[in-house]
């Protein structure tokens, strides 16, 4: 059972190293890119969290959970 | 999507238009008889003045014997084809023999059923992109961090540097990550089987140790189509023979003290087989291209060159100078526009005149994309547009057609139809060198005027010797009919293997009777994946991509043999099923055959 899982994962992984070429480049820098992935994600998650998010509520006039809650936490306070 | 070459929509009209070609083409038959030795006169008179060379051998030269009118494409009448036995000549004989029988409107749909160019999927199309930006620049900080010894030209103050920035980054930086799939040395004959020398590289492709083991495998990638490539057989003993009487190399040029009987025998029998009046051979392939292109055409001249033609096509033309202008692959739509316009338009940087000649210059069987020339229609526009046609049947000849005669016997044109004919003899006949067979003004012309036979050297003797019985054995001269069978065998070879793959899933280029057989596999991780995983498998295969073929389309190209044999190639097909699976190699959204496929 565990040792499908892991075939599975490898598989995949191999896969995945084939269709971004990264299955042909040293270990160094396979690494490296992966860091690179790994930034750009946080970043983009980050961008998208604090000014996508906002932005997109102000336009449709949806009020974040977050800013409710405050509210509701603020009056029981 | 499918079937077509990239212009399904139009096939419609591409098969009204075709109509028109064809009534023309009904018009120009008759006439054009009369019209051949005037324009052959014209462009030879036209040629022999732009040179300044042998002028006093031009009247030496001149066919004074030629069998121009009266030598027909029958090949068993016209027994010695340069000059003297012609026996005979009506042209009605040569009418009925190679009339297409079809009309060219079927050539076409035929064409656009048997050819296939499957567009890619957008995801890898993007994926492909992505990867090769990833690689550019993982390679540029590699440059950066890390410069090998190699790498450095020292002791240059104050030269520029010698080595193309860009070529030698791109070789260092993302061909060097999977070189060990290029440049496999081998250490036997590549016949059906090849013997690869094995090796192992310890810093990432910079430098290869070999083990000193060897790997025998199957060969998938050699272009020995009719399996002559031996080292036994009559080819072998009788090469052996003639290398035992006349040595390795005449050391001389043909024009000096390089021909031989066995050359002139060659030169005759190339010419019967081709079922013209003469040719002339040459020790090299890519010379026959590079080096008599520019004595063909000058500046001035026009050239419609097929997108996909081959390099020392295009170096021939660099090196004549004449205005080259490129047509869409296989595309008569845009051959026919190209040609129009300049016929119409003229020679723009001289004040639009006429071009002084206009040649189309296109390949029997396109060695990269496995796909066959439409000659018919080929031929129908340079009988309407009165241009010429140059056909380089490099890896065709042999490996086409009922007769082995290359793509002018595939479609039973009249070899005559087409002004130049070219080939190699290093595919199909296990050998060396090409020729040039056309008429005999031409053949002659060339033999005074072309460098690559008053300057190189002559063709070895057993070389010639290599091609001659090759080419008896084809033509059935030695009485028995094994020609006959390799042709046969490589034909079935063909469609089984190409119809097997389509029935997989993966996505393969060209015409169902090319013996080259490109399969698709758009990434460099999975041209170096294959290539790696196959001869773990005892299959030797050539993986093609970046520069030599457009990014989006890294392949890896199978060449099919009358040699291999139908276990052998079961064998192949079954581990390439697997790794196809295994890789993801199956991006074709065809229809797949359900049923079995019957070699």
């Amino acid at each position: 059972m565990l040792q499908n899982i892991i075939d599975f994962c490898n598989y995949w992984w191999f896969r995945y190293l084939m269709v971004t070429e990264l299955y042909m480049v040293e270990k160094w820098e396979r690494v490296t890119i992966h860091v690179i992935f790994a930034v750009l994600f946080c970043l983009f998650w980050y961008f998208n969290y604090s000014v996508l998010l906002s932005f997109t509520g102000s336009i449709l006039g949806i009020t974040p959970i977050s800013d409710s809650i405050e509210q509701q936490a603020a009056k029981i306070a | 999507m499918g079937n077509s070459n990239g212009d399904s929509g139009e096939v419609q009209q591409e098969r009204q238009r075709n109509c028109d070609i064809s009534n023309s083409w009904n018009k120009m038959k008759g006439i054009t008889e009369e019209n051949m030795p005037k324009e052959c006169d014209s462009s030879t008179v036209e040629l022999r003045a732009r040179k300044n060379g042998f002028k006093d051998n031009v009247v030496e030269a001149a066919p004074t014997n030629g069998c121009l009118k009266n030598c027909t494409a029958n090949t068993t009448q016209c027994a010695t084809a340069n000059g003297t036995a012609c026996s005979n000549s009506n042209s009605n004989s040569k009418q009925s023999l190679y009339t297409p029988a079809k009309k060219l409107s079927e050539f076409a749909a035929e064409h656009t059923r048997k050819t296939s160019f499957e567009e890619v999927p957008l995801h890898t199309a993007c994926l492909t992109y992505l990867g090769f930006y990833l690689l550019m620049i993982l390679g540029y900080i590699n440059q950066l961090l890390f410069v090998p010894k190699v790498a450095k030209e020292e002791n240059r103050e104050g030269y520029v540097t010698l080595y193309d920035a860009f070529e030698s980054f791109y070789s260092r930086y993302v061909y060097r990550r999977v070189r060990d799939c290029w440049n496999r040395p081998i250490c036997s004959v590549p016949g059906d089987e090849v013997t690869l020398k094995d090796r192992v590289t310890n810093d990432y492709g910079w430098s290869f140790q070999f083990t000193g083991t060897e790997t025998r495998c199957l060969n998938l990638g050699s272009y020995n189509y009719l399996g002559f490539a031996d080292a036994t057989g009559p080819c072998a003993e009788q090469s052996e023979e003639t290398a035992r009487e006349m040595g390795l190399a005449m050391t001389s040029t043909r024009v000096e003290l390089g021909t031989t009987q066995l050359h002139l025998d060659l030169e005759s029998l190339t010419a019967r087989y081709l079922g013209v009046e003469d040719a002339i051979v040459f020790g090299m392939g890519f010379a026959t291209n590079a080096l008599n292109l520019p004595s063909l055409i000058s500046p001035g001249c026009l050239v419609l060159s097929d997108e996909k033609n081959h390099a020392s096509i295009i170096l021939g033309l660099r090196l004549s100078g004449a205005t080259t202008k490129v047509f869409k692959h296989n595309n008569m739509r845009d051959l026919e526009r190209v040609l129009r316009y300049n016929v119409v338009h003229g020679n723009s940087k001289n004040g639009g005149k006429p071009w002084k000649k206009i040649l189309i210059l296109v390949e029997g069987v396109f060695s990269m994309e496995g796909s066959i020339v439409r000659l018919p229609e080929i031929i129908a526009l340079k009988k309407k547009y009165k241009a010429y046609l140059y056909l380089d049947e490099a890896h065709s000849i042999g490996a086409m057609g009922p007769h082995g005669g290359g793509a002018v016997d595939y479609f039973g044109a009249d070899p005559k139809d087409i002004d130049i004919l070219m080939g190699t003899f290093t595919k199909s006949f296990g050998s060396a060198g090409g020729y040039i067979a056309g008429s005999k003004r031409l053949i002659d012309f060339l033999r005074t005027n072309s460098h690559a036979h008053c300057y190189a050297s002559s063709m070895s003797p057993p070389i010639a010797q290599q091609i001659y019985t090759s080419m008896s054995i084809i033509m059935g001269l030695d009485g028995t009919d094994t020609g006959r069978q390799k042709i046969n065998q490589l034909a079935r070879n063909t469609r089984y293997f190409r119809r097997r793959l389509a029935q997989m899933g993966v996505i393969t280029y060209g015409h169902e009777d090319s013996p080259v057989v490109p399969m698709l596999v758009y990434l460099f991780s999975k041209i170096g994946a294959v290539v790696r995983t196959l001869t773990t498998r005892h299959i030797a295969v050539v993986g093609v991509g970046f520069p030599a073929t457009p990014i989006m389309e890294g392949r890896i190209r199978y060449c099919l043999s009358a040699a291999h044999t139908k276990e052998q190639l079961d064998y192949a097909l079954e581990v390439i099923d697997e790794i196809s699976d295994r890789l993801g190699l199956k991006y074709s959204r065809k229809p797949r055959e359900p049923n079995t496929i019957e070699y």
